[in-house]
C-alpha cells in the first residue's frame, strides 16, 4: 500500500468507494426523478420535443377542475378504504385465530401468506378469469343459491372497484396477518390468564386484552396498507386499465394514461406530484408511529 | 369459541386463500375438451401441451430467462451496494452523515408510480430503454434505501471491540467489511436477496415503460401482452401464470421464515 491506512486521504478514499455505488445510482435514478417530476409539473412538456415552456401553476389549476382527476382521486380513496377494512379488520381476526390454534398452524399460515409472493400481474390474470361472467365466482354463487348476486364483476360500474380491491386484498392480507402475529406474540400471556380467571370468554378476552395491546401495531398496519394501496398500478392496469369508462380509474392509472400514453408530461407529472405528496405524508406518519414504538 | 370450531374456520379460510392458485394449476393441466367441467374439477387426464405451447410459441422461455437475469443481477448487486453504503454509515466518521441519512430516508417515501415519467426520460437519456441495465438501475435506486437501513440495523449490533481489534491487526476497511462484518450480517444478506429478487421478479410498471421490444420483455409484460392478444386462451393464460409463479412460490416455501421477517422489516416499500 502506498497510502498509510490511517491517513486522512486514505480514509476519504475509503468512504468514497464504499458510498459511491449506492449513492450514485440512488441519486441519479431516484432523487433526480423526484425533483424532476416537480419541475415537469410546472411545464407544458410533451415528453419528446426539446422545448418546454414554464406554465406556472396551470397544470395544477387544470387538476382542480378536471372531473376525471377527482373521480380517480375519489376512487383511490374508496379503493384504499375497502382494502384497509379487509386487511386491517380481517387480517387482525385471522392473526388472532392463528395465534390461538395448536394444530397445523404453520400449514394454515403458509396458505394464508402464500399469495403475498404472487406477482400483481399474475394476480390480475387469475382474478380476471375468476370474475368472468361465466367464471368460477358466479358459478359458486349460483351453486349456493345466490345466483341473484352474480354479475360481470369487472364490467360492472358498481362492482368493479370493489372486485379489484378484493383481488388486491387477497394478495396482500398475508402481510397484515404476519405483522399482527408478531404483535400478538408480544402480548403478555398473564393478561389472558387473568381474564380467564375473571370469567371472560374468548371474545371478551379478545375485546379487552388483545385489542388494546395491539393498538400500536394496528396503527402501523393501517398506515402501511394505506400507502401500499395508494401506490398500486399493476393490478388495475392489467385487469381493467381503469375501465369500464372511468369506474376503476385510480391516480396511478390516470397519470400513466395522460403522461406515458398521451405524452402530456407536464400534466401527468402534476398528478404524480399529488400522489407523491399523499404517500409521503402517510409514510412520515408511519415512521413516526414506528419510531415511537421502538423507544 | 371451541377449539375445533376455530380450527375449522381457519381451515376454511386457508383453503379459500389457496384455491385461486389451485384452480389455476388445475386449468393449466386440463385438455381443452375438459374445459366444460367446472373450474374446481381436477383434470381427468393431465396434459403438458399448454405449457409447451406457451413456453415455445408464446415466447415465455425468453421472458423467463430475461426475468431471471434481471432479478438475479438486482439481488446480487443490491447486497453489495447496500451493505457497502451501510458499512460507511455505521463505521466511518464523516461530515454530512446526518444529511445522508435523511437523503436515504426520503427514499423510503418515494412511490415508484409517482416518478415513473421522469425516470423514463432519464433512462432514455442514458440510451438504456430496451436494455436490461436500465431496468436494473431503476430497481436498485428505488429500493436501495430500505436495504441500507436493513444492513445498518445489523451492523450496529457488531461489537465495537471486534471492529477495533481487526483495525489494530492492520486490516484495511475492506478486509474488515469482508471478513468481520459481513459474516455477522448473513441474515440481512439472505433477506435482501430474497426480497429484491421477489420485487424485481414481480414488477410490471417499470418493465412496461422501459422494455418495449419483445425480445427484451420480462414475464410480467409478456403475460400482460399474452392476455391482451389471447384473451380467451384460458389454458395458455393459466400455464403462463403458473410459470411466473413457480420460482417465487418455491423460494417462499423454502425460505418462509426469512421472507416473513423480511417482509415485516421491509414493509414500507
Amino acid at each position: 500500500m502506498f497510502l498509510d491506512p490511517e491517513s486522512r486521504w486514505a480514509q476519504r478514499l475509503n468512504l468514497f468507494l464504499f458510498l459511491l455505488p449506492a449513492l450514485t445510482i440512488y441519486i441519479v435514478f431516484a432523487i433526480y426523478p423526484t425533483i424532476s417530476v416537480v419541475e415537469y409539473s410546472f411545464t407544458d412538456w410533451d415528453g419528446i420535443s426539446p422545448e418546454r415552456s414554464f406554465v406556472g401553476l396551470a397544470n395544477y389549476e387544470r387538476l382542480f377542475t378536471d372531473k376525471i382527476f377527482w373521480a380517480a382521486f375519489r376512487n383511490t380513496f374508496v379503493w384504499s378504504a375497502v382494502i384497509i377494512v379487509i386487511n386491517v379488520g380481517l387480517g387482525l381476526v385471522i392473526a388472532a385465530m392463528l395465534a390461538r390454534v395448536w394444530k397445523a398452524r404453520l400449514l394454515m399460515q403458509t396458505c394464508i401468506v402464500l399469495p403475498v409472493v404472487i406477482s400483481p400481474m399474475a394476480v390480475a390474470t387469475i382474478w380476471r378469469w375468476m370474475y368472468q361472467p361465466t367464471g368460477v365466482i358466479n358459478q359458486v354463487l349460483e351453486g349456493v343459491g345466490l345466483g341473484g348476486l352474480a354479475t360481470p364483476w369487472l364490467g360492472s360500474p358498481d362492482a368493479v372497484l370493489y372486485a379489484l380491491a378484493v383481488a388486491h386484498s387477497w394478495s396482500t392480507i398475508g402481510l397484515s396477518v404476519v405483522i399482527f402475529l408478531a404483535g400478538l406474540q408480544a402480548v403478555d400471556e398473564n393478561l389472558y390468564e387473568a381474564a380467564h380467571v375473571d370469567g371472560a370468554n374468548a371474545f371478551q378476552a379478545f375485546r379487552h386484552v388483545t385489542l388494546p395491546a395491539l393498538r400500536p401495531v394496528t396503527a402501523v398496519v393501517f398506515i402501511l396498507t394505506l400507502t401500499q394501496s395508494f401506490k398500486v398500478f399493476d393490478i388495475v392496469w392489467a385487469t381493467t386499465q381503469g375501465g369500464p369508462v372511468r369506474f376503476s380509474e385510480i391516480l396511478s392509472t390516470y397519470m400513466y394514461k395522460r403522461g406515458a400514453l398521451e405524452n402530456q408530461y407536464g400534466y401527468g407529472s402534476a398528478i404524480g406530484v399529488a400522489l407523491l405528496v399523499i404517500v409521503s405524508l402517510a409514510t412520515v406518519i408511519y415512521m413516526q408511529i414506528q419510531s415511537k414504538e421502538d423507544r | 369459541m371451541g377449539r375445533w370450531l376455530l380450527l375449522f374456520v381457519l381451515g376454511v379460510i386457508a383453503i379459500l386463500m389457496v384455491s385461486p392458485l389451485i384452480l389455476t394449476v388445475f386449468t393449466s393441466f386440463k385438455p381443452t375438451t375438459e374445459l366444460v367441467n367446472p373450474p374446481w374439477a381436477p383434470p381427468v387426464s393431465l396434459t403438458f401441451e399448454h405449457y409447451v405451447r406457451v413456453w415455445t410459441e408464446a415466447g415465455f422461455s425468453r421472458y423467463f430467462f430475461n426475468t431471471l437475469v434481471i432479478s438475479t443481477v438486482d439481488a446480487v448487486v443490491m447486497i453489495v451496494i447496500a451493505s457497502l453504503a451501510a458499512y460507511a454509515m455505521v463505521f466511518m466518521e464523516f461530515r454530512g452523515k446526518l444529511v445522508l441519512r435523511v437523503l436515504f430516508l426520503i427514499g423510503l417515501m418515494i412511490p415508484v408510480t409517482a416518478i415513473v415519467l421522469p425516470l423514463f426520460q432519464i433512462v432514455r437519456g442514458f440510451g438504456l430503454v430496451n436494455a436490461h441495465l436500465g431496468v436494473i438501475f431503476a430497481d436498485l435506486a428505488l429500493a436501495v434505501s430500505i436495504f441500507v437501513f436493513m444492513f445498518s440495523s445489523y451492523f450496529v449490533g457488531v461489537p465495537k471491540e471486534l471492529h477495533d481489534a481487526a483495525r489494530i491487526d492492520g486490516a484495511t476497511e475492506f478486509q474488515i467489511y469482508r471478513r468481520v462484518v459481513m459474516p455477522i450480517a448473513t441474515p440481512a444478506v439472505v433477506t435482501t436477496a430474497l426480497l429484491e429478487f421477489l420485487w424485481s421478479w414481480n414488477d410490471l410498471l417499470l418493465r412496461l415503460l422501459l422494455l418495449t421490444r419483445d425480445e427484451m420483455r420480462t414475464l410480467s409484460v409478456g403475460l400482460l401482452n399474452f392476455q391482451g392478444t389471447m384473451t380467451r386462451d384460458v389454458t395458455g393464460l393459466s400455464s403462463g401464470t403458473v410459470i411466473m409463479a413457480i420460482p417465487v412460490v418455491a423460494l417462499f416455501l423454502f425460505f418462509q421464515r426469512h421472507f416473513v421477517r423480511g417482509m415485516t422489516a421491509g414493509a414500507v416499500k
